[in-house]
């Protein structure tokens, strides 16, 4: 009877693994093919079925005037505009968590939960609405098409992830573990960044991928607020798009876009598997 | 209420293993009805273990739970009929106060004019006759324990109520007072009641049947009294009693007495059949009485401490590697260097490889 | 050079926690602060810590103005009833950090924290993780942590009340020899406790402290003795001590109908009139010759017996010097011992003492 338990238990995880695992391979095998092999009848095997070639790979590197789309520069630009915001949110919502989970703010009736709903309300919003007040806003300032103004905005829609998530975090520690550093001769500043900082990095973490998750995949956002001067990934992407679709360069630049989330993705997960994040208190 | 039989039962996390680890060695226990019984010992011991096996919560990985001669080790919980309250309050929220109580019975399609006839019976035992309307969540720490203990009385046809740790949470004052009330009903209902603590005080207080664990095992099971005057091993000696019972390594000098150092002490328990040199005499600090003189049974030595309890006073003394406490009244004049302790031969109990003889 | 707080007062609600306390500490004592809980004990502690500012009053310390300085310049430690430890460092790392924080000289710190570990028993552990030592042990790297220190305000909240019954016993003695060594002239030792007799055998000076005011300051023999009213009687004795409403009328002292006695010699210069008549449960004993009590429940504790007990409307508690249990509604005969009663005045004050008198 075990054996047979042990059997489906296996059988189920190896079939939804495959179920997961089923559109990457798609997509690297599709990278490969060129219009006839595409068109013709699904081909899945290379060398058995089709014939690989590197065009779809190749188009992502040439320069516009032969007939491809460079991504080198967009996919800096947005490692840059998506790690500098999420790196900013953090920080700030992280202070901003801290001082919402050990102060106490009452401002007629509005207290401690209601700041905080109000931080995690921005995120119900559809994005739609915020669209025109963005760019007036970029454009007022000269920032419309710039580095800057995109961060800026990304900073503005990542942050209540980062307070959301760390305020959390930071109610599940002890009062008392502050108390005690103040004590033993820290000041606040000291306080939050030698002792209640280091046993909240698992929330950090947590709130790091949502915000670089979030922060890369943005094609609204950029694409109403960069033209010309900077172009953003997801945006350049879309380019590629002409009468015929095609299928072979988007499942390249597909691969190449997701590529870094799974880096990020395998490097905090052996980080998490050694144990480090354990910040549990008894 | 039910019998409760555990036959031949021992628990291991990982049964599979070539050395398992038991966190419950094998034992056969069992419960009679209308009892009032308490686990006792200290953290680890296994005592949450035996509860959960015998409520549902776990299934033994050997042996057999039996509830009047039924065999329930793989029936789950909600077939058992068993009511279990934990240590830290258990209440639907946003229920009133007579709803969390009325839901066991609700569950069970009880009729609503039973339902209202027990609930305000238990509601009352419990003091909570006047909170019956308010909503569960705003009531204190210990009037939520309350309801969790009022939802395990409501149904009068539990085979048992088990409790673990229940009154951690509560202030010291009420805690006596709900003591006595689990004590009024056991006496109304007659339903098993199984107290879980590592308080001696508590499993003192609450039970007729104590039944002391440590590492697993069952040390031993006896009244309040058996367990006082006559502990069965070392370590409930230790266990029970303010301060622990006084212990000493001893040799045996004929049938019976011993030799603790340099002194003799006669003892009841007869030596003969012996033939262990791990043999310790045990004497608790209340039977040992202050002399004038030297006597039978008496040691001279050295006072190195006399606290006052208030109530009592404890006096620490020592004659070379022997360290003595003995509890004496407040009035009892204590000289300030050297003292003649009696240990009287009747309390003297004698323990080879710490079980006693 | 000591402490002292002058008129502290502080109500963050409508109730107060600290009301009017005037307190002085002398260096080198231990002081134990007893009261219920939320007596105000915890902010009485936080306010000297500096995590509270009261609303008025003052607090000197070395003549210097202590509420003007902030709470981690005040050289002070604490130990919490929840053992609090930092739980990002092992045990050394926890020790050592408020000593790196004070940038003292690194061999300097070697030195004291291993003289610390060794003080709490702790050596070998200094490489273990917090989360994997058990509850006494991290209370032990916490105290460890407040001795390192060598602050010079030591404050103890309740320290053993989370740990296992017997491994308070054992700890309790353990604080008692670190707080009397020969460094602890350097110190002032607080202690808070709601037990009174963890406040007797720590020995130090009492304050009884009850909704946020002191009721009595003074030697632990002296409170013991001299409760200054009725609710100290209560605070101070464990099981409270007997208050029951009587008057002395026509040289009797008269509890009820059926409880009546000729007045004894050591009270002969007490006036007529109505008074609350106080006995420990410690001296009411059984006797053949005595009163009828019926037995409304009786509580066993390690090694005695408490007999909770009516006669019509006096109601008493005996502790019987023997593990017994009794059945309720049982009749048992007590006697008191009349050299031992305290009288109090209808309104709570102490009028007359068995042993100032």
């Amino acid at each position: 009877m075990p054996k047979l338990y042990t059997f489906l238990k296996y059988f189920c995880v190896i079939l939804w693994s495959c179920f997961v695992i089923a559109p990457f391979l798609w997509a690297i095998s599709t990278s490969f093919k060129d219009f006839n092999s595409v068109t013709g009848g699904a081909t899945y095997i290379p060398w058995l079925q089709f014939e690989p070639t590197l065009d779809g790979w190749s188009v992502l590197f040439k320069p516009g005037s032969q007939g491809g789309i460079n991504i080198i520069g967009p996919y800096f630009n947005s490692v840059f505009v998506t790690f500098t915001a999420s790196f900013i949110s953090i920080a700030l919502g992280t202070l901003a968590a801290y001082a919402l989970s050990r102060y106490t703010f009452k401002a007629g009736f509005v207290q401690n939960n209601d700041i905080t709903f109000f931080f995690i309300s921005q995120r119900i919003m559809p994005p739609v609405v915020l669209s025109i007040p963005f760019f007036i806003f970029l454009s007022t300032l000269g920032l419309l098409d710039s580095l800057a103004g995109l961060i800026l905005v990304y900073i503005v829609l990542l942050m209540p992830i980062a307070v959301w998530i760390m305020v959390d975090f930071f109610n599940r520690v002890p009062k008392e573990i502050d108390e005690t550093a103040l004590i033993d001769g820290c000041n606040p500043f000291q306080a939050f960044f030698k002792v209640v900082l280091p046993n909240s990095i698992p929330g950090m973490i947590v709130a790091g991928l949502f915000c670089i998750i979030f922060g890369w995949i943005d094609f609204f956002f950029a694409f109403i607020l960069t033209f010309t001067n900077v172009q953003l990934l997801p945006v350049k992407i879309v380019a590629l798009n002409s009468s015929i679709t095609p299928w072979w360069s988007l499942s390249a630049a597909a691969l190449v876009s997701v590529a870094p989330l799974i880096v990020v993705a395998f490097v905090v997960e052996r980080f998490l598997s050694k144990g480090n994040l354990s910040g549990a208190l008894k | 209420m039910a019998k409760i039989e555990l036959t031949h039962i021992a628990h291991s996390y990982n049964p599979n293993d070539l050395n398992p680890i038991f966190a419950l060695k094998e034992m056969s226990l069992s419960w009679a009805d209308g009892g009032r019984y308490a686990l006792l010992g200290p953290s680890g011991c296994g005592k949450t273990t035996m509860l959960n096996i015998m409520s549902g919560l776990v299934t033994p990985s050997h042996g057999k739970v039996m509830f009047d001669q039924k065999d329930v080790t793989r029936t789950i919980t909600e077939e058992r009929n068993i009511a279990q309250v934990f240590q830290f309050p258990v209440i639907y929220g946003t229920m009133s106060v007579y709803e969390n109580l009325a839901f066991p019975l609700k569950c069970r399609q009880t009729p609503d004019d039973q339902i209202d006839k027990k609930v305000k019976e238990v509601a009352e035992i419990l003091n909570l006759q006047d909170f019956l309307h308010n909503r569960a969540k705003g009531l204190t720490a210990d009037q939520k324990q309350l309801i969790s203990l009022g939802r395990g009385l409501v149904r009068e046809d539990v085979a048992a109520i088990l409790m673990d740790e229940p009154l951690t949470v509560i202030d010291p004052d009420l805690k006596f007072r709900l003591r006595r009330k689990l004590k009024e009903i056991n006496a109304k209902y007659k339903t098993t009641l199984i107290y879980v603590t590592h308080d001696q005080n508590e499993a003192m207080t609450f039970a007729d049947n104590i039944i002391v664990m440590d590492e697993g095992e069952v040390v031993q099971a006896g009244s309040p009294k058996d367990l006082f005057e006559r502990p069965q091993t070392t370590f409930v000696g230790y266990f029970i009693g303010s301060p622990a019972m006084n212990l000493y390594e001893c040799k045996v000098i004929n049938s019976n007495q011993v030799s603790v150092g340099s002194n003799n002490f006669s003892v009841q328990t007869n030596l003969d059949s012996t033939n262990t040199s791990n043999l310790k005499l045990g004497i608790r600090s209340e039977y040992i009485t202050v002399e004038q003189t030297s006597g039978p049974n008496t040691i001279h030595a050295d006072i190195i401490e006399v606290e006052d309890f208030g109530n009592y006073k404890l006096i620490t003394a020592q004659q070379d590697l022997i360290r003595i406490k003995a509890k004496v009244k407040r009035e009892q004049e204590a000289p300030s260097e050297k003292v003649f302790l009696q240990f009287p031969a009747e309390h003297c109990c004698v323990y080879a490889d710490n079980k006693l003889i | 050079m000591s402490l002292n707080l002058g008129n502290i007062i502080f109500k963050p609600t409508d109730q107060y926690h600290l009301n009017d306390i005037s307190l002085n500490f002398e260096y080198g004592k231990m002081y134990t602060i007893l009261g219920r809980t939320l007596s105000g004990k915890t902010t009485l502690l936080k306010t000297i810590a500096g995590l509270q500012t009261p609303d008025s009053g003052d607090i000197e310390f070395d003549g210097k103005d202590f509420l003007a300085i902030p709470v981690w310049e005040r050289n002070v430690a604490m130990v919490y009833q929840q053992f609090i430890n930092y739980p990002h460092l092992n045990v050394k790392q926890n020790i050592e950090f408020p000593l790196k924080q004070r940038k003292m000289d690194e061999n300097l710190i070697e030195k004291e924290v291993s003289d610390a570990i060794q003080k709490v028993g702790l050596k070998g552990f200094e490489s273990r993780k917090i989360q994997e030592l058990s509850g006494g042990q991290q209370q032990r790297v916490a105290l460890a942590r407040s001795l390192a220190k060598k602050a010079k305000i030591l404050l103890l909240d309740e320290p053993l009340v989370n740990l296992d019954y017997k491994l308070r016993e054992g700890l309790r003695e353990e604080f008692k020899k670190l707080f009397t060594g020969s460094e602890a002239s350097q110190s002032i030792f607080i202690y808070a406790s709601t037990d009174p007799l963890e406040a007797m055998q720590l020995n130090g000076d009492i304050i009884v402290i009850d909704e946020g005011k002191i009721l009595q300051t003074g030697s632990a023999k002296e409170v013991f003795e001299n409760p200054a009213n009725a609710k100290v009687a209560e605070i101070t004795n464990d099981p409270a001590m007997n208050l029951n409403k009587g008057k002395i009328e026509n040289n009797k002292l008269i509890l009820n109908n059926n409880i009546q006695f000729n007045l004894p010699g050591n009270l002969q210069t007490m006036s007529s009139g109505d008074y609350l008549v106080g006995i420990r449960a410690t001296d009411l004993h059984l006797d053949n010759n005595g009163f009828d009590f019926k037995v409304d429940i009786s509580e066993i504790s390690g090694s005695e017996t408490f007999l909770h007990l009516h006669n019509q409307d006096i109601k008493c508690v005996a502790t019987i010097e023997e593990v017994k249990s009794y059945e309720v509604d049982e009749n048992v005969k007590i006697n008191f011992d009349l050299s031992k009663i305290y009288l109090f005045k209808e309104s709570g004050e102490l009028h007359y003492s068995p042993y100032n008198n």
